[in-house]
């Protein structure tokens, strides 16, 4: 009898079709684990960039498969197919300038990650192999920019692929194979598009995905590190799940970092150069903004010659990235706290620092140039 | 508890201008996209500074004009720019209102006085009125002084064989890292001053005896809306209307032509109506009749009077006899 007085007790379609699939694939307890997750010390504005990281690449992704309706990634069409997507494509010149700083965002939020997390001390026991999986990551988003810097084939892509190839032949043992491989002839050609279009569209976005899902697998597995200071107390008041204050904040990063994107893309849209030749003419050949440090560094009289240039291109960013592999089981020290890690601080602050200095004074040398 | 006294003004500066930058700039961000899509807004020189300036506008809103009309600096143009700058103050203020709240109640554990944004945005605003046209002459004259001095060191004759690359480095390090110091401090100074406007505000608010959690959770309640429906509601239908406005606005074909792709200066082609057409085209095939009928009888008479006075002619003159040859 009182059953019958409550007719709003019978589940929705949408309710049925929940249980249904809760029922196999176990979606409550999922959404349960993903969202309860607690976040030591409580939510914070640092620890949103992984989460934008995801997003840019969606977008990436997304922005990169519409351009390909329009691309034609060989060496007689793939100038004139970018030209139509700028010019003739509706909205085609918005799509390829967020592509583009799209690809930028990548790396200036990779940076801020791997910052945030080496100032946190976020990389000590027991998130070596998050650190590890992360650096991979790294080279992976180096890799992306890399190989789609070619891929409208103007002068600007065709010079920085011949420096970026040159520079991997003077690679021991490796270098002269790689070097070929991407080329696939002396010059670069329609083999070295075809190459550099596969691994930019296939290769990079498969292993992306798998290491990406490896990376957040062992964050979820070691949990969020915290913040660095404030007593136990402090931190156990303010302790609180990832839903919703941190997925808030996440949301406000995406919201941020997307339309930071979108305002380049009208600042600076994409404007191609001449068509590619294998004659550079009037054009002083030099890689994307985030090489120029190291493509400045290798101009120092220090790097001339055949054993300067290999020191300069590959001993040591080399050597650099060797110490950022090992540097979870050489800092042994428990401390977190970046005030009281010097070394760590200051290692930091030079190497931002050098980067900064050579990126401004590569700018500057363009004026010599021209 | 902490008082406001132990804690230094640089970092209360620092504390609440620093996140109510980052709390106003989504909003900001949302409408300044519209107004690029607008083409409301252009900047010509250092982009990235006016943009940040635009963007940090509790303390430039006052201290972009001056610095514009004042020291001749020109950041950009466009109705946008002020726009912007105008809807900028309701945001700031209450972004600088729950910043505000939040360390007061967090840090000084004291209650927060009523109208605590509005105090908040206009002394830090005059502040910036002051202080950053300031700023900007001192940095301008110091770096451009420290350019020239590391231009003419690296010109003397002991390091004039130094290689071009070295010497780019050589002097950015030099006056890079002079101008970086003063701008440094400069700033500092500043925020400490916006510091100590809070710290004076903070020194008549009321003490809070609660236990930390119960702040926290005070701090933290502030945050949500009281009826976050209608909130939700309202950034949704906001978030809508901004989506609109900026694809209705974006240009569909680039605004930035290559020389390779100009397009030829089509001229748009009258609309065509084929009874009025048939009609004037009629027309004009009766009249163009009528001018050849006209010049056809015209060709005749004139070739009926060439005839009469051939014969005419004839008559008068009579033959040469023909030679033998």
């Amino acid at each position: 009898m009182e059953h019958s007085s409550l007719p709003s007790s019978q589940p929705t379609v949408i309710e049925k079709v929940i249980a249904f699939v809760d029922e196999r694939v176990g979606l409550k307890q999922m959404q349960a684990k993903m969202l309860n997750e607690p976040v030591p010390g409580g939510s914070r504005w640092a620890y949103v960039f992984g989460s934008v990281l995801l997003f840019i690449f969606i977008m990436q992704a997304v922005t990169g498969i519409l351009l390909m309706f329009y691309y034609v990634p060989t060496a007689d069409h793939a100038y004139a197919s970018t030209q139509y997507i700028i010019h003739d494509v509706d909205y085609g010149w918005f799509l390829l300038s967020y592509h583009f700083w799209g690809s930028t965002a990548m790396v200036v939020c990779v940076f801020a990650h791997m910052s945030q997390v080496f100032l946190w001390g976020a990389y000590k026991p027991p998130r070596e192999m998050i650190w590890l999986v992360g650096l991979a990551l790294f080279g992976i988003v180096m890799g992306f920019g890399f190989t789609g810097y070619l891929l409208p084939w103007d002068q600007r892509a065709y010079w920085a692929t011949t420096v970026g190839v040159e520079i991997m032949d003077k690679t021991p043992l490796v270098g002269d194979f790689m070097a070929r491989f991407l080329k696939g002839g002396p010059t670069p050609g329609q083999m070295t598009l075809s190459r550099f279009f596969v691994i930019h569209v296939m290769i990079l976005p498969a292993a992306l995905m798998g290491l990406a899902g490896l990376h957040l697998f062992l964050f979820r597995a070691a949990g969020p590190a915290g913040p660095f200071r404030g007593t136990p107390e402090e931190i156990k008041a303010k302790t609180d799940f990832f839903f919703p204050r941190q997925v808030w904040k996440d949301i406000v990063g995406m919201a941020v970092v997307f339309a930071s994107i979108v305002a380049m893309a009208f600042w600076e849209p994409v404007v191609l150069l001449e068509e590619a030749t294998p004659d550079p003419g009037d054009y002083h050949p030099e890689p994307e903004w985030y090489f120029l440090f190291l493509f400045q560094l290798l101009r120092l009289k220090i790097f001339a010659g055949e054993f300067g240039q290999f020191l300069g291109a590959i001993a040591l960013p080399g050597a650099f990235m060797a110490l950022l592999a090992a540097l979870p089981f050489i800092d042994r020290d428990p401390e977190r706290n970046i005030f009281k890690r010097p070394v760590a601080l200051i290692g930091w602050i030079v190497v931002m620092v050098a980067i900064l200095l050579f990126t401004v004074s590569a700018i500057i040398n363009r004026e010599f140039l021209d | 508890m902490s008082d406001e006294r132990d804690v230094s003004p640089t970092k209360i500066g620092l504390g609440v201008l620093w996140s109510a930058f980052w709390t106003g700039l989504p909003i900001k961000l949302a409408f300044v996209l519209v107004f690029f899509a607008m083409d409301l807004m252009h900047f010509e020189n250092r982009l990235g500074l006016g943009f940040l300036m635009l963007l940090a506008s509790p303390v430039t809103v006052f201290a972009v004009p001056i610095i514009t009309m004042g020291l001749e600096s020109h950041i950009g143009e466009g109705a946008g720019i002020a726009l912007l700058f105008l809807l900028s103050i309701p945001i700031d203020i209450w972004a600088l209102g729950l910043v505000g709240r939040t360390y007061f109640l967090e840090k000084f554990r004291k209650e927060p006085p009523e109208g605590l944004g509005v105090t908040l945005w206009w002394k830090s605003a005059v502040v910036g009125a002051v202080f950053l046209p300031l700023v900007w002459f001192i940095v301008g004259t110091v770096t451009s002084t420290a350019i020239s001095m590391a231009h003419s060191l690296m010109e003397l004759e002991l390091l004039k064989g130094v290689p071009v690359a070295e010497r780019i480095a050589v002097e950015l390090s030099l006056w890079g890292s002079v101008s970086t110091v003063v701008l440094i401090v400069l700033l500092l100074i500043g925020v400490s001053l916006v510091g100590r406007i809070i710290r004076s505000t903070a020194a008549t608010a009321r003490p809070i005896s609660d236990s930390y959690q119960n702040i926290v959770k005070r701090w933290d309640l502030m945050r949500v809306p009281a009826d976050q429906g209608l909130v939700l509601t309202s950034i949704t239908l906001g978030g809508v209307v901004l989506a609109v406005l900026f694809w209705a606005a974006l240009p569909v074909t680039t605004p930035h032509p290559h020389e390779c792709c100009k397009k030829p200066d089509a001229k748009a082609e009258p609309i065509f109506k084929p009874v009025e057409t048939l009609n004037k085209d009629e027309k004009m095939i009766a009249q163009l009749a009528m001018q050849i009928d006209a010049l056809e009888k015209q060709k005749a008479e004139a070739e009926k009077d060439k005839g009469k006075g051939k014969k005419a002619g004839s008559e008068a003159v009579a033959p040469a006899p023909k030679k033998k040859p």
